[in-house]
Parts: C-alpha cells; structure tokens; sequence
C-alpha cells in the first residue's frame, strides 16, 4: 500500500467533527453525490461508449459487439458480459498484473447491477435459436480513482449501452453475416442506476469520495430500476449495518437514483 | 501488412491519399497536458483519430526491492490497448504485441530521462490506447514524453514520434490504419528534436535503398512537426497567464 | 555576460552557449546549456540554472518538512514526507538515548496518520532520510488544515526574506507553518481568515509565474469578504 494514501489523522478528525454538525469536508450534504457529467460517443469506432466523472473519479466505458453461440442454456437470449479494470493510471496504487479482489469485486458488481436489471432484452439479441446470438460486451476502465468507483462504472456501462447502435447480421448460410452500413437500437426495457453510500459512525453519506471511503465503516451499494424496485445490493466494509439503516438506505437509493435517472436520460438522448 | 486487396485507393491522380491528405501531411494532432488528478504527470494525446491518455508515476519506490538499482533510479513503461480500442474486442490481457511495444517505446524514452538523480526508485509511465488508428506506439511515445515531462522528470530533450511508410509506391507521412493494412511498408519513428537523435526505429515491408532514404527525411521532419503540438500542450498548462496571448 | 532571468523553456531547449557553468536542471551540450525540466531559466554570474515548475521534493539536509507517519518497525517510524523517498524517525529522536524496543512502546507517542513538523537531518540518497522532532517548533501536529502546494511553488509562497509569507499571515491572522516539501499547516482562530489565507495559498500556486503576483495577491487580501 503506496504510503500517500494513509489518510492523516487531522483529516480523519475534521471529517467525523463535520459529520457531528451534519456537514462533508468538500462541503456536500450527506445525501448530495458530486458534480456528475456522462458524455456518450466518445469513442466513435466503438459499437457504444461513454466517458462518466463523478468529481474527480473518471471511467470510460466502450461496448463491443459480436455474434457468439449462445450459452447451452440460454439458446434464446443473447450474450451480454460487463467488465472493469482499474488502470494503473488512475491511482498510485493501482497494479498491473491479475485483478486483486477489489477489481473483481467491482467488476462483478458493475455486471450483476446491469444483467439483474434486465435492462437490454436478451431475447431480441437472438440471430437464430440455439445457434447464434449476438454478443454484446462492455468494458469499464478506469481512468481516475477519487472513490466511489461502482457508481461510475455503473453510470458509464448504462449510458454506453442506452447509446450504442448494434451493428445489423443477417443469418446467410447458417453463418451470421454483418450488413454493412445498417444498425439497430439497443432493445432497452428500463435504466438501472446504483448508488454507493458509506455509514461513519451514525451518519450515511452518499457518493463517498476516496478520503470518505478510507475512514468508513460499512457500505452498501443498491441499484434500482426505473420502476423504482431494487434489482441489486451488496454490502461491503469492515463494519455492519442496522436494519433501520439499511431501510434508509433503500429510500436514499431510490430518491437520489430518480434525479440521476434524469440525468442519465439527459445525456444519452438523442441516441436512441 | 503488404498489398492486401481492398477497394480503398490509397493514392488517387492528384496525389491525395484516402482520407484527403497529401503525401507528406500528418493527421491532426492535439496534446493536452495535466489532465489526470492522480497521476504525477499525463497528458491525452489525440493523432488522427488514435486516442491516447498517458499517466506517469514517478520516482516512486520500487517493489519488489531487489528489482531496484542502488546507483539510479529505473524506468518501466506499459503500452496497453482497452479492449474497445480496435475492430475485434481485444482481450484485456497484455498482448505479445503490447509487451514488444512496451519495451521499444521503453528504450526511445531512456535516452531522453535522465534518472541517476533518484537511485532506488522508478519511473512508471504507462500508455492506454483508448481508440486504435495506426500508428499508436507513435502517438503513446509523444504522449508519454509529455507526461514525463509534466510529472518534472528531468529529460536531456522531448521525444517526438511519427511514422514514415510507402504506399501505391509511393514514401507517404503518416501511415494511418487503412494504409498500414493496404500499404507496403510502415516505418514508425522516435526523434529527439534537440539534440537530433533517433530513438525509434522499426520497419514492417520493404524498402528500397532510396526510399529508405526518403522515408526517414520525411519522417524525421513529421517528427519535427508533432514535437510544435509537444512544446504548444506544455506551454499552455504552464506559461500561459490566462488573461492574454502571450502567456 | 549580462544576468537574465525568467525566461520559459522545458526540457531539451537551449538556453544560452558559450562559457558559463551548467548548474541546477541544465546539462552541457557541446558549449551549449540546455534545460532538463520545465521552469524559467536563470543567468547569473556565468552559471545557468532553471527553476523548475513541476516536479516533486527532493530532501535536502536541514529543510523543514510536515510529514505523516505510515508505519513503525521496532526502531523508528516511517514518515511519507511527499517525496520519492520516505523518512526515517529513528525512536531515540523521541524516547532518548536510553531507548528500549521492549519497554518502549513507539505507538503511544506516534501513530499511524499522525502528522509532523520535522527537519532532515542527513539526506544522502543512497538510504533513506533521516528526521529529527526535536527542535523548537517541530513535533506532532494536533491541529490545524493540512494543504498541498507543489513543491516548486514553495519559495514564490515564501517570497523575499518571508515577505509573501508574512503579507498573507498579517492580513488573516494566521500561522501557517511552511514545509519545503510542498506541505503546509495553517491554524486560525477565524474562520474567514482561515479561508482567505487558502485562497491566497491557491492563488500563488496558480500564478506563481506571473509577474506582479504580489500586488494581485494584495488587492486580494485587502478586498472585503462577504
């Protein structure tokens, strides 16, 4: 562990006096997430993608498409896998080499939030039954790491795959055949947004910022649908949650989820 | 690479190349310098359309300790492809490729940092391509120059790189994707515009005496061009005053 | 040979030729000066230096540095002073000569993220430098709002004999304790003087290679908040 990111204890002790008084040390309010910006297309040669910063945190997302054969059980759906890295750019902790838990973790968790959704109807993704199917993929990188990395790459692989255009395959054959020049929309059901919040002491913060995320307790991360029902959850941290806190955190999840449902709506329209 | 059959002219009548260039023209090349919050130094390179965002960290301690040196500090370089950056998803994995590239834009850049300064410690510069167009170990290298530069490594000069090929038998600047795949020889380049030195120097196809000749005078002189976007990226994050032209 | 400063370059650029002496970031090419870094050059009595805008701490024996402790061994602390090298504390700094591993505890008077106002005591970079607390003025830091200013900007913070410095503390009321290592410890007992001395800090980071920065810093000072 590189020793700059030890946090220091004058640090530590402003941010648990400001929480006293209900304040953040960047001036936020407990339930306020940082300054957000989703920009799509930003890599044009890419089926879909999408640059997201949420403060100083940044990750680029890019969707790749290709036919596949299904899975032996799933011969009616199409292939949908999500994927992150943090880049040993972002931090200077960062390692090349196989992803330690951390990145798996986040990397699982970035795919489960979008797959439990539904959000792309596998079933429109076939190309003949049990023989091909589309195979869309989405891989997170991570540019810059301020904290709060399942957020960003969440936004990121949500915006990349509501604008993507899905190349057009035509079975000639029984082999798929892309159609040049021609493309489809994305068969989008619903937009999952995740929020990330942190519990120090009695107090729940959202969209913790790394220095947050160094003196946490516990967190809890919860994705819901447009809908406004929960599709994913996973708790992470040394420490454990209450069940009137996790109550709390389902309704903050909800509540900020929706504004930021808007935002996502916003920066993606236009595309499909 | 070497004359593959396509529909694309790379050379029409008029001497214009398949995206509307001249033969001895580069893309357009756009550097920002300063644009990571973590890293001790980076820069985002646009060339053409490859896009490339370089971070250097750095001098750092080195682990595991016995790959440090006691007399200097060491510089370690990463090329690395996202797995959106080509046609053909590309495995996140580092490629043989990329571990090859790694090592070649390593030696373009030791002549250039100098390290002696720092023993036991090491330079990280690492390179992520984030749309591939041809021409990348160019575009990473000037980005990576930048980087270093910006993160205050101490360097005897900046290295500028750019690549020279032949394509429709003629010596072209500038090989993109579409000529690298349909052309006949791709020669990418390292300079070092002070102290006029090659540090870079690889070919893939074949070339006559003479237009080997030619394709390093022209690629030389590419190289002169992209080091002005160089020099232009690091005097804007650090000379300008903002409030007039003149910085 | 006229004296020149001031002048921008980065590395590779030649300053000047002919007979002078190739001092801080510059090397010799030929008869030729050349910068190793970006900064502005600096001519004077025939030796060429540039003084460097980027870059991190570079220890230097006797400067005064805050640092943070990031570990212990048995024998002294580790201290990230926001260099490429950490700082060594040995235990005898703090407990004595008398110092005993087994009856001595290193925790109960320094621990992991506590921060300190240290100076190096012997900074050659074949080991690791070595700190001393004990000093006036120097110690553990209880209080405070830590900033992080690059290291290169630290003598524009200074000024001349501490005049920039001493402007900034004067008009806020506060006492800000310089490392050289970029670090800085500002207290104050109010809150707006705490915020204006922030922003004045920033506004030199920014600026420190603009000409007239200190009237500018100045007006800034003077100029009414709220």
């Amino acid at each position: 562990m590189a020793s700059s990111v030890i946090i220091d204890s004058l640090k530590k002790a402003h941010i648990l006096e400001l929480l006293a008084d209900g304040k953040r040390l960047d001036g936020r309010s407990l339930e306020q997430t940082r300054e957000l910006s989703i920009d799509v297309g930003v890599i044009p040669k890419a089926e879909g993608s999408a640059r997201v910063r949420l403060g100083d945190t940044e990750v680029v997302a890019g969707v790749k498409v290709k036919p596949e054969k299904p899975f032996p059980d799933t011969g009616d759906q199409g292939m949908l896998i999500c994927t992150a890295e943090i880049l040993p750019i972002a931090h200077p902790t960062a390692e090349t080499g196989p992803p330690t838990p951390d990145v798996v973790e986040l990397a699982r968790v970035t795919d489960r939030g979008i797959r439990e959704s539904k959000m792309l109807d596998m079933k429109q993704l076939v190309l003949e039954k049990d023989k091909s199917v589309i195979g869309v993929f989405c891989d997170n990188a991570v540019t810059d790491h301020d904290g709060n990395l399942f957020d960003v790459c969440s936004y990121a692989t949500t915006a990349a795959l509501i604008s993507c255009k899905l190349p057009k395959y035509e079975m000639q054959d029984d082999l798929p055949v892309k159609i040049e020049n021609e493309t489809i929309d994305p068969p989008i059901t619903t937009i999952p947004i995740s929020v990330t919040m942190a519990r120090i002491g009695d107090n729940i913060l959202v969209d913790p910022n790394m220095d947050e995320w160094s003196c946490l307790d516990a967190r809890i991360t919860i994705t819901t649908n447009s809908d406004g029902n929960v599709v994913a959850l996973q708790k992470g941290g040394p420490g454990g949650f209450t069940y009137d806190q996790l109550i709390k955190c389902a309704e903050i999840s909800i509540q900020v989820g929706s504004k930021i449902r808007e935002i996502m709506k916003e920066a993606t329209k236009g595309s499909n | 690479m070497g004359g593959r059959d396509t529909n694309i002219v790379l050379l029409d009548e008029n001497g214009i190349r398949s995206d509307g260039r001249k033969v001895n023209e580069t893309r357009k090349v756009t550097i920002k310098a300063g644009v990571l919050k973590n890293a001790n130094g980076s820069a985002y390179i646009e060339f053409g359309d490859n896009k490339i965002l370089v971070g250097v960290y750095g001098p750092r301690d080195v682990h595991p300790k016995h790959m440090s040196d006691t007399s200097t500090g060491i510089l370690r370089c990463r090329y690395h492809m996202t797995p959106f950056s080509v046609g053909d998803r590309k495995n996140p994995a580092p490629s043989r490729r990329e571990i090859e590239i790694s090592k070649v834009i390593k030696e373009a850049l030791l002549p250039a940092v100098i390290l002696k300064g720092f023993p036991r410690t090491a330079v990280d510069v690492y390179m992520e391509v984030l749309q591939a167009d041809g021409g990348t170990r160019c575009a990473a290298l000037t980005g990576a120059s930048v980087a270093l530069a910006d993160a205050g490594i101490p360097m005897r000069d900046l290295v500028a790189g750019c690549a020279a090929g032949k394509a429709a038998d003629t010596v072209i600047l500038d090989v993109n994707n579409e000529e690298d795949q349909a052309g006949q020889a791709d020669l990418p380049i390292g300079y070092m515009p002070n102290l006029e030195k090659i540090t870079l120097l690889q070919l893939d196809g074949l070339l006559t005496p003479e237009e080997y000749k030619e394709c390093l005078e022209i690629g030389i002189d590419g190289c002169k061009q992209v080091y002005e976007i160089q020099k232009k990226a690091l005097q804007e994050k650090y000379f300008s005053t903002g409030d007039d032209k003149n910085g | 040979m006229s004296n020149e400063r001031g002048r921008h370059v980065i590395p590779g650029e030649v300053i000047t030729s002919g007979n002078y002496r190739s001092e801080q970031n510059t090397f010799m090419e030929g008869d030729k000066i050349i910068s190793t870094v970006i900064g502005l050059s600096d001519i004077r009595d025939d030796g060429v230096r540039v003084i460097p805008l980027t870059g991190g701490y570079i220890p230097k024996d006797d400067d005064l540095v805050i640092g943070k402790v990031v570990s212990h061994s048995a024998m002294s602390w580790l201290v990230n002073i926001n260099s490429c090298y950490d700082g060594m504390l040995p235990a005898s700094d703090v407990f004595g000569r008398d110092f005993s591993s087994h009856s001595d505890d290193l925790t109960s008077k320094l621990d992991t993220g506590d921060l300190i106002a240290a100076r190096i005591v012997n900074s050659d970079r074949t080991r690791d430098p070595l700190l001393t607390i004990s000093g006036r003025e120097l110690g553990k830091i209880d209080s405070g709002e830590l900033m992080h200013i690059s290291p290169s900007k630290v003598p524009r913070l200074i000024g001349k004999r501490g005049s920039m410095i001493q402007m900034i503390e004067n008009a806020t009321n506060a006492n800000i304790t310089i490392g050289q290592n970029g670090l800085l410890i500002i207290t104050a007992d109010d809150s707006n003087g705490l915020i204006k001395a922030i922003n004045a800090i920033q506004l030199i980071e920014e600026k420190a290679h603009v000409a007239n920065l200190t009237d500018k810093i100045n007006e800034m000072l003077e100029s009414k908040s709220e």
